[in-house]
């Protein structure tokens, strides 16, 4: 039933790293500070942490799931449920990472929109780019990932931007430490673990790993990487803003940016917002890859044309988000979604698969 | 092979359309105005708002024009700039704001609003109170890289190696909305239609300016609320008058006492001695500028703390700090013990240099 | 199975001639009569007689056909020949005397007599027209023309072999490749006398019949990227090839990218080089430009002088090189996104000196630019075009007579006269020459978006022109190795070169038959201080 992928075709297991750490820092990352401290205030790097920590049962977990079955969730799925249930559950993924793809280019859009071009309208900039996101599906796994390594070394240098605000930040806002209750703590990291998500693309992958044992060393590192990157990026943004300024700001990390100044740059933010974009794109290839994979491995079409498809959908639904509020609505929704699947949806699976794996040696 | 060639059709023709796109804008730099300092003043009831714009000449020399008009609201005066426009007020590139006294005791948190909703409106943009009208501070004219130029380095270059500690729009904002903090700016005075000074302080409770601190008590205040400060002090002693420049400085609070707090200051301060008035420095005469300096210090910052508790600003920061150390603060219930504090300053001073001569 | 095939086509002759026959029995009715006359003619092409060759070539006037008598035996023979293709003193010096004067009765006497190397003995008659073709000279005997013989008299219009034009370097090696093939291919063999160095000759063209050699070290390249290699040539159907270039697009694994994916060289210690590397190398008569595969983005922008220097320098040149490529590559673009949209960045001394020198343009930056970037395209076709000397003076004058007068008539700023002028200047110091030319094609779609969307378009330009890079191939390996796949080992000699002594082993991405070039240990080892 199941094709196996060419050698030739998979990708080492070190990649499979950046694979997962340029899904995870999309979007969110501009503005994650003030919605992870509306709960548990400047105490929520704390809870940067733990969800950081949690994240890595899950992809424990998500391994242990296609190990299990040798193969993508799509497999698991199919094994676990039966070939109904299990292609309906994997129908539900090709939605997810649709709304995943849109997401991630209305949230570009909008930032675009307020800090750039005001007047740019959504359907010239979201065509351009989802053209760039197919012609990347279009070259095949490989393509997508080399464009995830690039959305991760090229916009590395944006690191060093972070180190400005450090003049101007006062890290005794933190203090006192554990000034909030648990269960505030707990709220703040069920919020950033919305902001890590990302990495469940592992389970589609995963078949596509060159040695899938070796790669999870190289995975954990560099979930751990994000985490790192995540607190740090937090912390400096909780000692460069008061928490009432911080609960004003929608892009904290964009705001942190005016602060910098360099020699031929005065406006550094309109530099990385630009570079955002390149950012951004790995997510989107790759959430249209996932899409369109899981679309052909189900229905038996085309990948090409189920990438064509579902740019359509995209770009439809693009042009439909229109205001904030309808783009919060969507960006919650499509959260909750992921917070699902990976939260109840990744373990329930596992334990499934656990017990059929027994019943079935019996 | 085909998709692709479709694709690219594609491209080019979203391309074309946004290249015939009417609404889609442009800011060519030699068509629009670039703020670059903006003033609001007083007029009758009604806010007056300047905004000065630099003419760049084909000789690469520059001037100052001058848009003002009056309204209400702030929005209000900018649209009304607009309208005596012949090319568009950009103000990406704000380099200054300025405020009247009168205009900044009745409260700036309008503008505020205008500049923080405005993404295009820098963090580093300066902001100063002005001892007369913000318009004249813009009508003079200071040297040849432009007014503005001229206001941005005379504020940067004291904040660097002078005694005025750091300002700009995200410090004022910073202590603005940091609770247990009050913020403060630089307060201008124009000496003549050539020449600007540095006259002050304008200490703000809340988003209004109840005081403005004098001149020579800025280098102890910015010992208090800057992180490291470069600035000069005299110090009197028995030989006659020294100057020290400071090089290095840290300032640590430390609460000693709870219930009625009890907060001890201290001060570490690294300098050099750059002027001595007496013929020669006698061999214990550094020690003796030491601990004179001490004493100075001691006194004045002290008097200042005093002076903000009786006037019920924290432009140092007090609450902040006794939040730090206190789990579930309160702060409403703060400022009542605010006025009960009292406060010790303990200094440390080292020279490290007394110059190339003996 | 070949006999079988040969057996078969033979039938198949047999049943033609047959049906002639007939055709020619059965009266053909008026309207088949054309018609006829066409399968005619395509049968006799099929089937060369020793007649029909002799008819089509006598059409020329270039045939010659000579008879001469043997002094001994008195028996008569005949040269057949090309006159324009034969040199005329092998005839008269080498061939003619042991013919005329020595005692020969068979055609097979004549391989001895001849003190030429190339004779051969057939009596295939369908050989004659190619081998005639080719510069042979055709020997038959009067009474016995069943059988006759072929000798090589090839004349060769080549140049001498001279320094290199294009991969000019002041260090290193002089020589340069010439047209000929067999010179080229001496230049090679003399650089890497061992007899693991395999060379394979094809021919290609319908017309042109291009000998094409496909040079590889046995053992050490990969037998995929050989076999790849075969494959494509087969595939060729092109019916005129004139250069190495053809070659280039006619095998390259993306023919709609403005990149080009083998790399041309025209220096034989570099072709030698690659070839101990583990690479191919496709050598094409009649090119002075050899094809080397596969090959990578980095190389295009490494030199062969590089190796000559000292590795620190030659890091340093590398460096200033890719600098000089982006720079290329952006100056422009930036200029325009930075000055149509985005004038918060400009820091305010240098905003006098862009507003000042843009006040009297009265066009928008994009029309600025693409005015001037024509310009300069223009002068390097028009250079391209003319005479060595010619060419020079129109550079000059043309860049300094143009610039100044725009910027004086105000179409220009002289700002951008200065990232113009800078960004040609950087765009020359790409090592190859194709490479260069992709890069002056490049900044366009990137001047384009800049217009658009300012910086923010400039990166999406960007993206597509990584993910087209992605996707691209050469001979099958990824274009873009060794940032992707990303192979650290790789990197010694990419962006950097490191010395001889830490490149032990071949470039990974070849997948090498033997990866290592010297053992390590024999390497030199630190002496400890005073020793």
């Amino acid at each position: 039933m199941q094709q196996s992928i060419p050698e030739s075709l998979k990708i080492s297991p070190f990649m499979a790293a950046f694979v997962v750490v340029s899904m995870q820092i999309g979007i969110g990352v501009l503005g994650f500070q003030r919605i992870i401290s509306k709960d548990a205030g400047y105490d929520a790097w704390m809870s940067v942490i733990g969800a950081g920590l949690a994240v890595h049962i899950i992809v424990w977990m998500m391994y242990k799931i296609c190990e299990g079955v040798d193969g993508d969730v799509m497999a698991a799925n199919i094994f676990v449920f039966g070939k109904t249930i299990g292609n309906s559950i994997n129908t539900l993924f090709i939605i997810y990472f649709t709304m995943t793809c849109l997401t991630l280019l209305s949230g570009l859009i909008e930032v675009i929109r307020t800090w750039m071009f005001l007047s740019m309208h959504p359907i010239f900039f979201a065509s351009v780019y989802l053209l760039l996101g197919i012609y990347i599906v279009n070259g095949g796994f490989r393509t997508v990932v080399g464009i995830s390594l690039f959305g991760i070394v090229v916009p590395a240098y944006l690191l060093f931007s972070f180190l400005a605000p450090i003049r101007y930040g006062d890290f005794t806002n933190l203090l006192p430490i554990f000034d909030h209750t648990p269960v505030q703590m707990l709220k703040g990291a069920y919020n950033m673990t919305l902001t890590y998500l990302g990495y469940g693309v592992l389970l589609f992958i995963y078949p596509f790993i060159k040695k899938p044992k070796e790669s999870k060393k190289w995975v954990h590192i560099g979930l751990t990487a994000t985490m790192i990157f995540y607190t740090l990026l937090a912390v400096i943004t909780f000692a460069y803003f008061p928490i009432s300024l911080l609960q004003k700001s929608i892009w904290a990390t964009l705001e942190m940016w005016k602060i910098v100044k360099l020699p031929f740059i005065e406006r550094f933010e309109y530099l990385g917002l630009a570079n955002w974009a390149l950012i951004i794109l790995p997510n989107v290839a790759i959430s249209l890859w996932v899409a369109s994979r899981v679309a052909k491995r189900v229905y038996h079409i085309s990948q090409r044309k189920a990438v064509l498809f579902i740019a359509a959908v995209v770009l439809i639904c693009v042009l439909m988000l229109d205001s904030r509020e309808r783009i919060n609505i969507f960006h919650d929704l499509q959260a909750k979604a992921g917070f699902i699947l990976a939260f109840i949806y990744t373990p329930f699976l596992y334990i499934l698969l656990l017990i059929k794996k027994k019943v079935n040696a019996k | 092979m085909k998709v692709t060639r479709i694709l690219l059709t594609l491209l080019m023709c979203c391309l074309l359309l946004v290249g015939c796109n009417p609404r889609y804008e442009r800011k060519v730099i030699d068509d629009i105005n670039i703020a670059t300092g903006m003033g609001i003043d007083k007029s009758g009831d009604q806010l007056k708002g300047s905004i000065m714009i630099p003419v760049f000449k084909a000789d690469k020399s520059m001037e100052n024009f001058l848009f003002t008009a009056k309204g209400t609201i702030m929005r209000d005066v900018a649209a009304q700039m607009q309208q005596k426009a012949s090319q568009p007020i950009f103000s990406g590139s704000m380099d200054v704001a300025l405020f009247e006294e009168v205009v900044a005791r009745e409260g700036i948190v309008q503008v505020l609003d205008v500049f923080l909703r405005d993404p295009s409106v820098g963090a580093r943009v300066h902001l100063a109170v002005v001892d007369g009208k913000a318009q004249e501070i813009f009508e003079g004219n200071y040297g040849d890289r432009g007014n503005a130029q001229y206001l941005k380095d005379l504020i940067e270059h004291n904040m660097e190696g002078g005694n005025l500690p750091l300002t700009n729009l995200h410090s004022f904002l910073f202590n603005f909305y940091q609770q247990g903090k009050d913020p403060y700016l630089p307060y201008l005075k124009q000496e003549s239609p050539e020449l600007v000074n540095i006259t002050g302080i304008a200490i703000f409770k809340d988003e209004k300016v109840i005081d403005i601190l004098h001149e020579n008590k800025m280098f102890y205040f910015k010992l208090l609320v800057d992180k490291f400060s470069m600035g000069q002090v005299k110090v009197k002693e028995e030989h006659g008058e020294a100057t020290v420049k400071s090089i290095t400085s840290d300032t640590n609070m430390k609460l000693t006492k709870r219930k009625p707090y009890e907060i001890t200051v201290q001060i570490k301060l690294k300098g050099l001695l750059t002027e001595h008035e007496g013929t020669r420095l006698e061999k214990n005469e550094v020690k003796d500028i030491e601990k004179e300096l001490e004493k100075q210090i001691n006194k004045t910052c002290l008097k200042l703390l005093e002076d903000f508790q009786k006037q019920k600003v924290d432009p140092i920061g007090v609450g902040h700090f006794v939040k730090t150390k206190t789990r579930n603060f309160n702060f409403e219930k703060w400022q009542t013990d605010y006025q009960d504090v009292t406060f010790k300053v303990s200094t440390n001073v080292r020279i490290l240099e007394v110059g190339v001569v003996e | 199975m070949v006999r079988d095939m040969s057996i078969f086509f033979r039938r198949r002759r047999r049943q033609k001639e047959q049906d002639d026959k007939e055709q020619k029995k059965q009266p053909s009715s008026k309207g088949n009569a054309e018609k006829d006359k066409d399968k005619n003619k395509d049968d006799e092409k099929a089937n060369k007689h020793a007649e029909e060759w002799e008819k089509e070539l006598s059409k020329s006037t270039d045939y010659q056909k000579k008879d001469y008598i043997n002094r001994k035996t008195g028996k008569k023979f005949i040269f057949t020949f090309i006159p324009t293709l034969v040199e005329e003193k092998v005839l008269d010096n080498n061939a003619l005397p042991p013919l005329l004067e020595e005692e020969f009765l068979k055609i097979i006497d004549v391989k001895k007599l001849l003190p030429i190397a190339d004779v051969e003995v057939s009596s295939d008659t369908k050989k004659i027209a190619q081998k005639l073709l080719d510069g042979y000279v055709l020997l038959t005997l009067e009474e016995d023309t069943r059988e006759f013989a072929f000798f090589s008299a090839k004349k060769t219009v080549v140049r001498s072999v001279t320094s290199p034009e294009i991969e000019f370097s002041v260090i290193g090696p002089k020589e340069a490749f010439v047209e000929s093939i067999g010179d080229n291919l001496n230049m090679v063999r003399t650089r890497l006398p061992v007899k693991e160095l395999i060379i394979e000759e094809y021919t290609v063209g319908k017309l042109s019949r291009t000998k094409v050699a496909v040079i590889y070290i046995d053992g050490i390249t990969n037998k995929e990227i050989i076999n790849t290699v075969k494959q494509r040539i087969d595939d060729i159907v092109k019916d005129e090839i004139a250069d190495s270039s053809y070659f280039t697009q006619l095998i390259a694994d993306n023919g709609n990218s403005p990149f080009p994916q083998l790399l041309d060289s025209e220096r034989p210690d570099r072709v030698a080089s690659s070839l101990a590397e583990g690479k191919v190398a496709i050598i094409v008569d009649g090119s002075p430009h050899a094809l080397i595969g596969p090959t990578s983005l980095t190389e295009f922008f490494n030199a062969f002088e590089d190796y000559f220097l000292n590795w620190i320098l030659a890091t340093f040149i590398r460096m200033i090189r890719l600098f000089a490529v982006v720079f290329s590559i952006m100056i422009t673009p930036l200029y325009v996104a930075v000055v149509t949209h985005h004038y918060e960045l400009i820091p305010k001394d240098l905003l006098v000196t862009l507003v000042a020198s843009r006040r009297v343009v009265p066009f928008p930056p994009v029309l600025e630019a693409l005015f001037l970037e024509v310009t300069i395209e223009l002068l390097r076709e028009a250079g391209a075009r003319l005479p060595t000397k010619v060419g020079q003076t129109i550079g000059i004058v043309g860049g300094i007579v143009i610039g100044t007068a725009s910027v004086e008539a105000g179409l220009t700023s002289n700002v951008l006269l200065i990232f113009i002028a800078l960004s040609a200047l950087a765009s020359f110091t790409t090592p190859v020459y194709q490479m260069s030319n992709t890069i002056r094609l490049l900044r366009f779609p990137f001047l384009f978006m800049a217009e658009i969307w300012g910086i923010l378009g400039m990166t999406i330009a960007f993206s597509f022109l990584i993910a087209h890079l992605l996707r691209l191939t050469s001979l099958g390996l990824p274009y873009m190795e060794p940032v992707f796949p990303l192979r650290l080992h790789d990197f010694k000699d990419a962006l950097f070169r490191l010395p001889f002594s830490s490149q032990s082993k071949r470039p990974t991405f070849l997948r090498t038959g033997d990866s290592s070039r010297f053992s390590k240990d024999k390497a030199k080892k630190k002496k400890d201080i005073d020793e």
